[in-house]
């Protein structure tokens, strides 16, 4: 009987905290899931009153059109930039805001609170106006259609600097660095060795934060890469829906099919890198 | 005990402020002195039917639909076989934002930009973006004579430049459903004022049907719509004051009538009301004609197309064509072409209205057979005619730089006036105290 | 090739140096492209730039005009400055426990959790706008209907008036970015040793107890970096109201209700075309930001130090 007067209210804890994390599940994802709704539906029955809250049967016909009737925009070509932009953006971005974000969480070195608070500042100016004298740099450096105006000027960036730092300062034991030196490990060992791999969830969480910025960023890419053949998803979905005339299921389709990867790549990614106590990843 | 070291760091941060400020303001002064070197000066090259010319051409919304279908046209590749467009499009926000970007930068556009009215005077009356087409070898005014009037001058800084050439416009009228206004026993074809389209809708208005969707739908039409037309001629903002004032006026009666439905442009239920019988009459452009049977309300039979109340004459929009000044001077001439091509050919001027109902500009199509033709969608009546009539007698209107900051401030206005937050007569005063303090 | 190597050794085993070697590709890259776009932004503040050309100096008149005939910009600070604790810095109090929740490995389903709660990060703003439409809508939305059905009471005129369209934003911001923040504290929880509850629980600690001791003194160099970006990002908003309340066809919506700074900065700049003035707000908002993110600093210090 003891045991069953304890177990009841426990159970009706449990069971709130399930529907409430349900709740805010639901509420949190009905959008995104949204996004396929619209894309389902042929034109006609889009945007319906009461809005249709089940798939209509044009997924393939809309997705069908898009990859292999238009003609207006390369969308497999664009796809696959965005990919090979957003990994080489995130690449370069976790080694250098890493190394940097090191330095400042685990070495004691003159100019360092200056340093550390000079990136911070460069974070506080608004970065609004700055395309205009941006553009014509990137111009006066022939970098207009190329990859690089995307990934090189972002790489060191300080937001994932701070956000390193931030994360290594505590979880990153002292000893074990000084143990890793009297290894034998120089510097450039110790980062790469001992801690990009204790960093781990914070490369994580930057990994994604990095690609789902790359991956969404329009402006800049429609600017900065104006050859259709060398741009991104995100330019040319906006062109086709410019273009297509209309066809919002094609368009609708696409925008979808281009967020689904981000959902599955953080899924993957914070299953390997930020998922609880399991990795066992400092002790203490 | 302030220590030596402390002393030490606090001199060491001053002068690492000092030798920031330094570097600062050396930057300034090396930009400064770059300035920024336009090809305004260039001398353009005459256009070479020999060479071989490679265009780019940016535009917004559906206009790559049209032009694309245009210049790939025999007419046009056996008038100009050596010139090739290709595209940069985008929608509306975008590409203006690109545009205005590469402008403010002084760096290199497409060859061929597009344009909504509202950019020309910012680009031009603030600097010399766009290139002076009434200059030789352009020549524009000899070749611009049959482009519908107003759109001209729209076209045109206060100076007299003619800096865009008007490709496509947006006559306004009166879009309604026959067989439900006169099943309550109303009528919109030719309303002599707007007293008595608030007089009608009365009658229409019931039972979850309304006049029109918004209250705002009607605040821009009595100032054409807004397209121009904010400063007097002497550089007043928001005179004369009866012109607002009526506009303000017309959207509280509007909303105090009860006769709008108080949708949110563009939502669902907005789209919807007019296939569901929920509205029965919206003023628009005449691009909105094509917008209603090809997509908005396809299965609907009675909507028709009359004259605005009164017969006000309004354009709500239109489209520009020009030529950056950053455009190299080999490419200008052929641009040039492009542009009198799409703009003054009867081709292209029907081929466009015919693939995305953007209503010419070139006056002489308006003679052409298909502008007579019944239009089966609006019950077999020749509605284009009207659409030509109110193009024809659209009056001109001054174009300023201002014209963007004066909109956006009445666009907020209006707001406040549907939701009865202000007076008409509050709104207009708090709106030109807030013009005031931005224009100068 | 020995003396590359030989140099190599000196730095990779130089403790003095490595650490500027690790920071110096921040700086370098700065230098090429932080620094010109700054510098001229500065030159802009200090002349009537327009969108095209310059029409010479004007020394502090681009700042003080702010302060005195401006119209609205005193109202746009007051926005972004209400945005920013509703919008903001709200999130903060329900991304912690969110994420202690999903951390924890008897929550069965947690990486579903944390993928559903995480998606507004990424759902395309197409999607959002048209769903906050739906749900906002005045006569048609969900909330209205629940709001005058369920609780009986009136409608509010969400997009429509100036008091709710700050309401608007705000739940648009906490649910777009409560997931974002949660992965971002996610990551912090996995720097604690788990060791640490094990000890407290031995001591007799309850759950709610051992995250008060444990864990949130341990978070606090995270909460400091999520609450710095929150400080940033709130002073710096502008997508939002700017999608939410039609760009640049109003300023900031009916009675200037979403004006925020930045939507005022990029008004006057790509929609009026006076360059010189939004770069002068760049600055004002800059100096704003430097200061709210020291005191932040400051504030955090303490706590860490006891």
């Amino acid at each position: 009987m003891k045991k069953m007067s304890i177990s009841a209210p426990e159970a009706v804890k449990t069971g709130a905290l399930y529907a409430s994390l349900a709740g805010l599940a639901f509420v949190f994802f009905f959008p995104f899931y949204y996004m396929f709704i619209i894309a389902s539906h042929p034109r006609e029955t889009m945007f319906r009153t009461p809005p249709n809250l089940w798939f209509g049967g044009a997924l393939w016909d809309n997705v069908h059109r898009l990859i292999f009737v238009q003609e207006q925009v390369p969308f497999l070509v664009n796809y696959a930039n965005s990919v090979m932009i957003a990994v080489l953006t995130v690449v370069t971005t976790l080694f250098f805001c890493t190394m940097g974000g090191f330095a400042l969480a685990k070495y004691d070195f003159r100019g360092k609170k200056f340093i550390f608070v000079f990136i911070l500042s460069t974070m506080a100016f608004p970065p609004f106006l700055n395309i205009i004298p941006f553009y014509r740099m990137m111009v006066a450096f022939g970098w207009i259609n190329r990859w690089r105006a995307l990934i090189v000027p972002g790489m060191a960036n300080a937001m994932g600097i701070f956000l390193m730092r931030q994360y290594m300062e505590e979880s990153i034991p002292n000893a074990l660095l000084d143990a890793a030196r009297i290894d034998g490990l120089n510097e450039f060992g110790i980062l790469t060795r001992v801690a990009f791999p204790l960093a781990k969830p914070g490369m994580g969480v930057l990994a994604i934060i990095t690609f789902v910025g790359s991956w969404n960023n329009f402006l800049g890419a429609f600017i900065l890469l104006p050859r259709l053949q060398s741009t991104t998803l995100t330019v040319a979905l906006n062109t086709l829906n410019a273009v297509s005339f209309g066809e919002f299921g094609m368009v609708y389709a696409g925008t979808a099919i281009a967020i689904l990867p981000l959902l599955v790549i953080f899924f993957l990614a914070s299953r390997q890198f930020i998922s609880g106590l399991t990795s066992g990843s400092v002790k203490g | 005990m302030k220590s030596v070291v402390t002393a030490h760091k606090e001199n060491r941060m001053k002068r690492g402020f000092t030798f920031g400020i330094g570097m600062v303001l050396a930057l300034v002064l090396i930009i400064s002195s770059c300035g920024s070197p336009r090809g305004a000066a260039e001398p353009t090259l005459e256009f070479d039917p020999d060479q071989t010319y490679n265009l780019t051409m940016g535009t917004f919304g559906d206009l790559e639909a049209a032009y694309s279908v245009v210049l790939r046209s025999d007419h046009f590749r056996s008038r100009f076989p050596n010139i090739n467009v290709t595209f940069q499009s985008a929608d509306f926000g975008g590409h203006h934002d690109r545009l205005t970007t590469q402008i403010a930068a002084g760096e290199r556009t497409n060859d061929i930009e597009a344009l909504e009215v509202a950019f020309i005077a910012l680009f031009v009356e603030q600097g010399d973006a766009l290139l002076d087409l009434n200059q030789p070898p352009f020549n524009a005014p000899s070749h611009i004579a049959d482009l519908v009037d107003f759109a001209v001058a729209q076209g045109q800084t206060r100076a007299g430049e003619q800096v865009a050439i008007p490709v496509d416009i947006a006559p306004a009228v009166l879009f309604f459903r026959e067989n439900l206004a006169r099943e309550a026993g109303a009528n919109f074809r030719d309303l002599g004022s707007w007293e008595e389209f608030i007089r009608e809708s009365r009658k229409v208005t019931g039972n979850g049907r309304f006049a029109v969707p918004n209250a705002s739908d009607v605040a821009l039409i009595p100032l054409a719509g807004g397209k121009g037309g904010w400063l007097d001629a002497a550089g007043n903002a928001l005179e004369p004051r009866g012109k607002f004032m009526e506009s303000l006026n017309l959207v509280a009666a509007v909303r105090d009538a009860g006769i709008d439905a108080d949708l949110n442009a563009w939502s669902g239920p907005w789209i919807e009301s007019f296939a569901n019988g929920t509205v029965v009459s919206i003023p628009n452009g005449a691009w909105w004609g094509g917008a209603l049977r090809t997509w908005v309300a396809p299965d609907v039979t009675d909507w028709r197309v009359t004259y605005l109340p009164g017969r006000a004459m309004s354009s709500l929009g239109g489209t520009y064509l020009s030529i950056p000044a950053s455009v190299p001077a080999e490419n200008r001439a052929a641009a040039w072409e492009v542009i009198k091509y799409l703009t003054t050919t009867a081709e292209a001027q029907l081929l466009t209205f015919d693939t995305i109902d953007a209503f010419p500009a070139l006056t002489t199509t308006y003679d052409d057979p298909v502008m007579s033709e019944p239009i089966p969608y609006f019950g077999n009546e020749p509605v284009r005619q009207i659409f030509a009539d109110v193009a024809l007698n659209m009056p001109s209107q001054i174009v300023s730089e201002y014209d963007r900051t004066i909109e956006s401030i009445w666009g907020s206005i209006i707001g406040q006036v549907i939701e009865g937050d202000l007076t008409p007569e509050q709104a207009y005063d708090l709106a030109l105290r807030q013009v005031r303090s931005q224009i100068d | 090739m020995t003396a590359i190597t030989r140099m190599w050794d000196k730095i990779g085993f130089n403790q003095k140096l490595a650490p500027y070697v690790f920071v110096s590709p921040f700086f370098i890259l700065f230098l090429i492209f932080g620094l010109y776009p700054i510098g001229y932004s500065f030159f802009m503040s200090l002349f009537d730039m327009r969108l095209v050309g310059n029409r010479g100096f004007v020394g502090l008149a681009n700042y003080t005009r702010l302060f005195t005939v401006d119209e609205f910009f005193g109202t746009a600070v007051i926005n972004t400055v209400i945005l920013l604790f509703t919008g903001s810095l709200l999130q903060h109090v329900f991304a912690i426990p969110m994420a202690i929740i999903v951390n924890s490995p008897r929550v069965i389903g947690r990486h579903t959790f944390k993928a559903l709660f995480f998606a507004p990060f990424i759902t395309s703003t197409v999607a959002t706008v048209i769903i906050f439409g739906m749900v906002f809508d005045h006569n048609f939305g969900l909330l209205n209907w629940i709001i005058e059905n369920v609780l009986g009471m009136e409608g509010i005129r969400w997009t429509a008036r100036s008091g709710p369209i700050k309401a608007t934003i705000s739940i648009l911001l906490n649910w777009r970015f409560i997931g974002f923040n949660m992965v971002i504290y996610l990551a912090g929880l996995q720097g604690i040793p788990r060791e640490l509850y094990e000890a407290a629980a031995i001591d007799g600690a309850g759950t709610v107890q051992q995250h008060r001791m444990i864990t949130l003194p341990l978070l606090i160099p995270i909460i400091f970096f999520g609450v710095s970006l929150s400080l940033i990002g709130g002073f710096q908003l502008f997508d939002e109201p700017f999608v939410l309340l039609g760009g640049y066809d109003t300023v900031g919506g009916p009675g200037q209700g979403g004006l925020t700074i930045a939507y005022y900065l990029m008004i006057l700049g790509f929609k009026n075309g006076r360059l010189g003035r939004g770069a002068a707000i760049a600055w004002v908002l800059f100096f704003i930001i430097l200061i709210v993110t020291t005191v932040n600093r400051l504030i955090t210090n303490r706590l860490q130090k006891k």
